[in-house]
């Protein structure tokens, strides 16, 4: 089930019209945190509405499908959402737009999976994206981010900036990386990048001036060949562009991770890629392999793009061996074990989002589905004709067929 | 309404692909091995190279992806490859920025035994002007601490150098009384004369052991007589003994090989299983001192040596598949170089040459070689390699002598005829000793010289193994890693 | 008692001054001076020391390399004289395609190099 973060608001009221958008910070109507301006008390019964007027909260919002009557009791600001948005929770942060009443969330405190969209614009336009880029001016969600660092919990372990490219507002970006590194000090920080903007030494040299203690970024490399790569992410130049990005970062003492998305272009090459990665950027800290997350882009290209995992199991130990052994740290991303060799299991990670992340019913039998990425629930999701509960018979049989 | 463009729209017109370079060599009847500039192999048909050359690869054909992901081919206009080679470069030659780590100590000419093969002068053990000094001792540690290295090792070599221990004793203490570097030790003895004082010493400060093992017990006699004939039956006690008190690892084997080695090597390496050790470095006969009197070296010419390399390294293989871990050690380097950038610390197969540069030996009367086998070479009477005294030289006067300078640029690979096409040359490296005592000059003809072929015929081999064997390979690349 | 080939292969290699006269096999190759560069024969002479020697001679617009099979061969097994032609072709083959090569990737080469340790008379002082 796909958790909802995007919506709009049943009614609300007491907002401004000397701006455009609020962002705003959920707290349980008990919190003794500090109260902020931004800060709305949760309330999902009228006994709750009551208890924070009481509790002289200036801004409510309240997730019920029942309609609201105050009568006149409250002037502060109100939003009332569906019922559907009941994972609401202190700490959480939302934007607000004030004319629509559209909102999304932005920050869940208590998910290990915090991801900002820096902007849907981007340089690349990948056979598979999940994001499919727009042509839109949308800087104002860089704006909008900056204004929820200080709401965001210090306490929070990792975030992540994604789009479109991240870097297409570099100057912004950095801005925003730099409120980061002052407001989330202990929060290591992650930005998903197609790297091409590094290739230019001015980026990188303000990304290093950056001086954040624990900023990763990671770059996809489809390929060990220019125009495969450049096919993949439908941009000629990129791959030239991408590894030169990489030198640079390094160059610099930068963390880069890279990551190799896996469909029917670039899982039949994987271990060439690996063994080229192997070779080439041993230096790199940490190299992603991953599912393929079938949604956006990648619905349009099935045809092309869709492979079962069994088929590219082979090519994929293989590579994991070649990276570790040149030192590599190397995990595999979003494939569930039972579609993998067994000598990938110890680098395979629970590692999709949680707001998108699902079991079937095979899984309820399984053995591992504790230590198991499961699956997408995003987009049309197809299965591998390998899944299957691993249980201690299967092994048996395992070690017989063997 | 999302457009998307098929592979062909993203590939670079020829005109606009340029080669990148590289080296070759013809390995059968149209057939060609290819290494690009930092070493990565690749092999190539006639008609492949010949295409590849005139820049007829085009994406989709095969050709261009095996070349472009080999850095060979580039577009004209792209960066990221140059820029990757020239950080590969770099990393390969980054062993320069560690100038001379390792310091060779003769404490003593003095022996024991008396091996045929043994470029050492044979004194008898109570002539002690054989001995070195503590003042030159103490002179020779200035000159190893000036080294701009942050970690040295120190090994002590002789003769047998335990014959003059106590001077063992106060260079450890002097080298760790100095600050500013880090230290490793080695005793490089035939542990006939280990004793509980020198263990115990050993332990207290962090010394290691390396001893003699020639092979079974007949064997190793034959190549060592001592006065009693028990040169192995002592080698393998003092192994034991050392290793109950210092630690299984801290005490190494190396073996000589000599012709009477060279159809045995089977035996060899038993008998290094017998003992525990964890691999065994097989090594080729060096052509200095004795060895060259005693006609050693004219007994065996490189091929036969390949035949008992190739043997062996086969037999290690195969003890490998049957689950022992056990390597070759001069294979793990090559293939260290071969298969990764890591600059290895081996000082004798780098070009720039290792000689000075990678390690200094003094000898027992104060005189300072480039190497261990340019000491051995003035044992016979040529000084090419006597960089000079630590009376009246400091570390830069020995190591910006012209001798030294000489012998080095001399014999760079990257310059030399032969070498400088070669497509193993950067896995390969320069050795000016070995070239003048064969030959006469630091540079040598590599057509007649047995270190290229015994280096050519290694490579080769190991190429082989990785392409045709999975379960070797996976064996081989093991040792390579980190 | 005549030395046969397969007698030379069981001996053990005796010292040099004690080798029977062996016959010498000599074999000329030439090549047109307009088309074969004098270099690329040099170097394939270099790679056939030890197995033959090889002296070039200008005649007319011809190169003529005599080649004459060593009295004391590195390799066991000698060549004849079509080996040894063959052997000599297909040096000057690859030399000439070195050539090529080089020729095609030397300024690259360059900037590669240049890249790779230019830097370092700036920076005496990285840590590296």
């Amino acid at each position: 089930m796909t958790l909802p973060l995007y919506g709009t608001a049943l009614q609300s009221t007491g907002f401004s019209s000397d701006k455009a958008r609020s962002v705003i910070r959920l707290r349980s109507i008990e919190s003794v945190a500090e109260r902020h301006l931004a800060d709305f008390a949760i309330a999902r019964t009228s006994d709750d509405i009551r208890r924070a007027i009481k509790t002289e909260w200036p801004s409510i919002l309240v997730v019920s499908d029942d309609p609201i009557d105050l009568s006149g009791a409250f002037t502060g600001r109100l939003i009332a959402v569906s019922a559907k948005y009941d994972y609401f929770a202190d700490g959480d942060v939302i934007g607000f737009d004030h004319a629509s009443g559209k909102f999304r969330t932005l920050y869940r405190r208590n998910s290990a999976h915090n991801s900002f969209l820096v902007t849907e614009r981007c340089n690349n336009y990948c056979l598979m994206c999940s994001q499919p880029p727009k042509n839109v001016d949308d800087r104002w969600i860089l704006s909008e981010i900056k204004e929820s660092l200080p709401l965001i919990d210090q306490a929070t372990r990792a975030l992540t900036f994604t789009g479109g490219e991240t870097l297409s507002d570099w100057e912004d970006l950095i801005d925003v990386l730099k409120e980061c590194r002052d407001r989330l000090p202990a929060t290591a920080v992650q930005v998903l990048t197609n790297g091409r903007a590094f290739s230019n030494s001015r980026i990188v040299d303000a990304w290093k001036d950056i001086g954040h203690p624990k900023l990763m970024a990671a770059i996809p490399v489809y390929a060990s060949v220019d125009y495969v790569h450049d096919h993949v992410v439908q941009a000629k130049g990129a791959f030239d562009e991408t590894i030169l990005g990489i030198l640079k970062l390094k160059d610099r003492g930068q963390r880069v991770e890279i990551r190799v998305v896996l469909h029917a272009l670039t899982a039949p090459i994987i271990e060439d890629t690996g063994r080229w990665i192997a070779r080439n950027l041993p230096f790199v800290d940490h190299v992603a392999l991953m599912g393929l997350e079938n949604t956006g882009f990648a619905i349009a290209n099935d045809a092309m793009l869709w492979m079962d995992p069994v088929d590219y199991g082979d090519g994929l130990a293989r590579a994991v061996d070649h990276l570790r052994a040149a030192g590599v740290n190397v995990s595999v991303y979003n494939l569930p074990k039972c579609v993998l060799p067994k000598s990938v299991w110890p680098h395979a990670l629970q590692s999709i989002s949680d707001w998108k992340n699902g079991f079937v019913e095979e899984c309820d039998r399984c053995d591992e589905k504790h230590a198991c990425s499961g699956f997408f629930t995003t987009g049309r999701p197809r299965f591998s004709r390998g899944i299957r509960a691993i249980t201690s018979q299967r092994d048996r049989l395992n070690a017989l067929v063997d | 309404m999302a457009r998307f463009s098929p592979p062909e729209a993203f590939s670079a017109a020829t005109r606009d692909l340029s080669l990148l370079p590289f080296n070759f060599e013809r390995t059968g009847t149209g057939q060609y091995l290819v290494a690009n500039m930092v070493g990565d192999f690749i092999r190539l048909t006639e008609d492949e190279l010949r295409r590849l050359v005139d820049l007829q690869a085009r994406p989709g054909d095969g050709l261009y992806e095996k070349a472009y992901a080999a850095h060979l081919v580039t577009g004209t206009n792209q960066k990221a490859q140059r820029q990757l080679l020239a950080a590969r470069l770099r990393s390969r030659m980054s062993f320069l920025q560690q100038t001379t780590p390792l310091h060779i100590f003769v404490v003593t000419l003095r022996c024991e035994h008396s091996c045929p093969y043994c470029q050492v002068s044979r004194q008898s053990t109570d002539r002690s002007r054989f001995d070195m000094s503590e003042q030159t001792a103490m002179r020779a540690l200035d000159i190893a601490f000036a080294s701009p290295s942050a970690r040295i090792k120190i090994e002590f070599q002789g003769g047998e150098p335990l014959l003059n221990f106590p001077l063992i004793r106060t260079i450890v203490a002097a080298a760790k009384a100095r600050s500013g570097k880090m230290l490793d030790f080695i005793i490089a003895s035939n542990l006939a004369l280990l004793d509980d004082a020198v263990l115990d010493f050993c332990k207290a400060n962090d010394v290691q052991l390396s001893t003699s093992l020639d092979g079974p017990a007949d064997l190793h006699n034959k190549n060592r007589p001592r006065p009693g004939a028990n040169s192995h039956e002592l080698a393998v006690a003092g192994i034991q003994r050392a290793r109950e008190v210092l630690g299984h690892d801290k005490v190494g084997a190396l073996m000589t090989t000599t012709e009477a080695s060279l159809d045995r090597v089977d035996e060899i390496i038993e008998e290094y299983l017998r003992l525990d050790l964890d691999g065994v470095f097989l090594r080729p006969l060096s052509p200095f001192g004795f060895a060259i009197k005693t006609k050693q070296f004219a007994k065996y010419d490189a091929e036969k040596w390949l035949a008992f390399y190739e043997r062996g390294l086969r037999r290690v293989l195969e003890i490998n598949r049957q689950g022992t871990p056990f390597r070759e050690f001069y294979a793990a380097l090559l293939l260290t170089r071969m298969l990764s950038d890591r600059p290895i610390g081996y000082v004798d197969l780098r070009s720039p040459a290792g000689a000075g540069l990678g390690a200094l030996v003094y000898n027992y009367d104060g005189s300072v070689f480039a190497s261990d086998e340019g000491r051995m070479l003035a044992e016979t009477g040529d000084d090419a390699f006597r960089l000079g005294h630590v009376e009246h030289d400091s570390y830069n006067s020995l190591i910006l002598s012209d001798k030294l300078i000489g012998a080095i640029s001399s014999s760079l690979t990257q310059c030399a005829p032969e070498c400088s096409t070669c497509v193993y040359e950067s896995h390969c490296g320069a050795d000016p000793v070995y070239h003048h005592a064969t030959q006469g000059d630091a540079l040598g003809i590599k057509p007649l010289s047995a270190f290229c072929s015994r280096q050519k015929g290694i490579m080769s081999l190991l190429l082989d193994i990785l392409e045709s064997s999975p379960e070797d390979a996976a064996i081989l690349r093991r040792w390579a890693a980190t | 008692m005549p030395l046969t080939r397969r007698m030379l292969h069981m001996r053990p290699m005796p010292p040099a001054a004690n080798l029977p006269a062996a016959a010498s096999i000599k074999v000329d190759v030439d090549f047109d001076t307009s088309i074969q560069s004098l270099s690329a024969l040099d170097a394939a002479a270099y790679r056939l020391i030890g197995t033959a020697t090889c002296q070039i001679e200008r005649v007319g617009d011809r190169y003529v390399c005599h080649l004459v099979s060593s009295a004391n061969p590195q390799k066991r097994v000698p060549l004849s004289s079509d080996e040894l032609k063959e052997r000599f072709l297909n040096l000057v083959t690859d030399e000439n395609l070195r050539s090529r090569v080089a020729e095609k990737t030397e300024g690259v080469r360059n900037v590669i190099l240049a890249l790779a340790f230019g830097g370092l008379a700036a920076n005496q002082n990285d840590a590296g």
